[in-house]
C-alpha cells in the first residue's frame, strides 16, 4: 500500500488512514468516537465506494449495535454517547461486511416481516415489503364471512411452497392462533432457518425439505390455502440484478426460467390435489404474469379459476388469487345428474 | 410542529420511479375503526379518542421501490411510507419501523391525529391530553421536591437534638 493512495481523514479529530485500495477497509479509530460519528463516517465511506443505501446501511448497523431496530427509536441522546471499544470494533466489522455489499439484513443477522423478527442468514431469500401484502391478502378472506368462497374452517390449514426464511407461514401462524401450516423448500439452508424462526409458533408449523411434487404425494389432507412467493425472475436478467442480491441470495429462489413461470406452472398445476374445494391459491409474482397465468390456466388447469389480480403499495399488478372448482363432470356425478 | 411538509423533502433520486397513486384499499387490518371506537397509541398506552376516520380516497400514499419490476429483484432497505391527505394537504412521513405494512399503519395512526388537531384546534383531545400530561408531570415533581425538602427538615432536627457521643442519624 503506497503512500499515495492513502488518504487521511479526522474523525472527531482523530486521525484515521483511509486506503483507497479497494482490499483494504477503514482501520480503527485511534481514540473514542461516539456513535453519530461512526454512523456519519462509514455513510461517507459507503457514499465513496459505491455502496447503495449509504445512509440507511450505516443507521440500520448502528441502531442495531445500539439494541434498537431504527434510530428513530433509539433513546434520545443515545448516538451522542461515547462507544466503547468494543462497540467500535463490532461497528467496524459489520459495516467492513456491508462494503462488499452483502445485504445489510445478512450483515446484522436479522430483519422485520410484519409483527415478526426473523433471523436472516446467506443465501435465504430475504423477505421484500411487497411480500408483507401477499400476508395480508389471506388474512382478509380467512377471517372473512362464507360469501368469500373460502371455505369457512375453523381449522383452517395452509401449505407454502417455498418458505425461505418462514416469514409467510409463520406470519399467518401469529395473526390466526386456529391456523396450521405446512411449509415447503428445495433448499435445506432454507429448512433449517424456518426452523430457527419458529419459536412460540412451533407447535402449528410442520416444515418439508421437499419440492412441491413430492409434497403432493405425501399430503395427508387437502388444505384450505396454498400460497407462494415462487422464484419469478426471468433467467436473462439475473445477469443484471444488483451486487447485494446476486451476489448473495439464493439463485433458485429467484429464477423462474425463461419466462419467469416455471415453478408457478407447477404449482397451478398441483394446486387442484392440494386444495380442498373453494380453497385458493395466493401468488407473489412478477407485474407482466397476471395475464399471462390467467389464460394459461384457462387452458391448462380446468379446476382452477382465476378470481383476481391485486397491486403492490407501488401499484404493479403483483398478486394472483386463484380459486379451486371441481369440475361440472364432479358435480353432476355427485347430484346423479348423469347415469 | 408543521403540518405542511414541502413536497421537495420527499424527492428520492432521480432512477427511483416515484409513483403517488391513491391509496390502495386496505385489508381489514389497516382500517382504522369507525368514530367513537377509535384506538389510538399515545406513549405505548392505548387510550379512546374520538379521532377522524379516515377515507382511503381522500389519501395518496407513496413508496418508493425503484424503477424496475420491483419485487424479488431488488433488495432495498428504504422502507419509508409518506401519506397525505388530499382535502387539507397535510402530509406524514413514517420509518419509524423496518416494516413497511407497520409504516403504513402507523403513518395512518399520525395522520389521524394530526386530522383532530387540524379540524378541531385547541379543542383537539390530541393537545387537551398533552396539556394534562404536562400539568401532571409538574404536580409530580412539586411533590417530589416538597417531600425532599421534608425529609432534609426532617434530619437536620435530628442532628441538632442528638447527644454529642451519638453520630449516627
Amino acid at each position: 500500500m503506497d503512500l499515495s493512495s492513502m488518504r487521511l481523514w479526522t474523525l472527531g479529530g482523530v486521525w484515521v488512514s483511509h486506503a483507497v485500495h479497494t482490499c483494504n477497509a477503514p482501520v480503527l479509530p485511534a481514540g473514542r468516537i461516539t456513535a453519530l460519528q461512526a454512523m456519519d463516517f462509514w455513510k461517507k465511506h459507503f457514499e465513496r465506494t459505491g455502496v447503495a443505501e449509504p445512509d440507511q446501511s450505516s443507521q440500520y448497523i448502528i441502531a442495531h449495535l445500539l439494541g434498537a431496530k431504527t434510530i428513530e427509536s433509539l433513546e434520545h441522546g443515545k448516538l451522542a454517547e461515547f462507544l466503547s471499544h468494543e462497540k467500535t470494533e463490532q461497528m467496524w466489522k459489520l459495516c467492513t461486511k456491508r462494503l462488499s455489499r452483502m445485504p445489510v439484513q445478512y450483515v446484522i443477522g436479522e430483519w422485520d416481516f410484519r409483527d415478526l423478527t426473523l433471523k436472516m442468514r446467506p443465501p435465504v431469500f430475504i423477505p421484500r415489503p411487497e411480500t408483507e401484502e401477499l400476508v395480508e391478502l389471506v388474512l382478509t378472506d380467512l377471517e372473512m364471512k362464507p360469501e368469500t368462497g373460502v371455505s369457512v374452517d375453523t381449522h383452517p390449514t395452509c401449505l407454502e411452497v417455498g418458505c425461505g426464511s418462514g416469514a409467510i407461514s409463520l406470519s399467518l401462524l401469529k395473526s390466526l392462533p386456529q391456523l396450521k401450516a405446512i411449509a415447503l423448500d428445495q433448499s435445506q439452508d432454507a429448512v433449517t432457518l424456518t426452523a430457527e424462526n419458529i419459536m412460540e409458533l412451533g407447535d402449528r408449523l410442520q416444515i418439508y425439505h421437499l419440492d412441491v411434487l413430492t409434497a403432493v404425494v405425501g399430503l395427508c389432507s387437502p388444505v384450505s390455502v396454498l400460497v407462494s412467493n415462487p422464484p419469478y425472475l426471468f433467467s436473462e436478467d439475473m445477469a443484471s440484478l444488483e451486487a447485494e442480491v446476486f451476489r448473495f441470495e439464493d439463485h433458485s429462489a429467484l429464477d423462474g426460467g425463461k419466462d419467469g413461470l416455471k415453478v408457478i406452472k407447477q404449482i397451478l398445476t398441483l394446486a387442484p390435489r392440494i386444495l380442498s374445494n373453494h380453497g385458493r391459491v395466493y401468488l407473489e409474482v412478477d407485474p407482466q404474469h397476471p395475464l399471462l397465468i390467467q389464460r394459461w390456466v384457462k387452458e391448462n388447469v380446468e379446476e382452477l379459476r382465476y378470481i383476481e389480480t391485486r397491486r403492490d403499495i407501488t401499484g404493479r399488478p403483483r398478486f394472483c388469487i386463484l380459486q379451486k372448482e371441481k369440475s361440472n363432470q364432479d358435480r353432476e356425478l355427485a347430484f346423479g345428474l348423469r347415469n | 410542529m408543521s403540518r405542511l411538509l414541502p413536497f421537495i423533502s420527499c424527492m428520492y433520486s432521480v432512477s427511483s420511479r416515484v409513483i403517488w397513486r391513491a391509496s390502495p384499499s386496505l385489508p381489514p387490518l389497516l382500517r382504522p375503526l369507525p368514530a367513537g371506537q377509535t384506538c389510538v397509541f399515545a406513549a405505548g398506552k392505548k387510550e379512546l379518542i374520538d379521532l377522524p376516520v379516515l377515507n382511503e380516497d381522500e389519501l395518496e400514499e407513496q413508496f418508493v421501490r425503484g424503477s424496475g419490476p420491483g419485487g424479488q429483484a431488488t433488495n432495498k432497505t428504504s422502507n419509508c411510507v409518506v401519506l397525505k391527505h388530499i382535502p387539507t394537504g397535510i402530509v406524514v412521513k413514517c420509518h419509524q419501523t423496518r416494516s413497511v405494512d407497520i409504516n403504513r399503519k402507523r403513518a395512518r395512526d399520525i395522520m389521524r391525529e394530526k386530522l383532530d388537531v387540524a379540524y378541531k384546534g385547541e379543542l383537539s383531545e390530541i393537545l387537551v391530553k398533552k396539556k394534562e400530561s404536562v400539568l401532571r408531570k409538574q404536580e409530580k415533581r412539586r411533590k417530589a421536591n416538597e417531600n425532599l425538602e421534608r425529609k432534609k427538615q426532617f434530619k437536620e432536627a435530628l442532628a441538632a437534638d442528638s447527644k454529642p457521643w451519638n453520630d449516627t442519624v
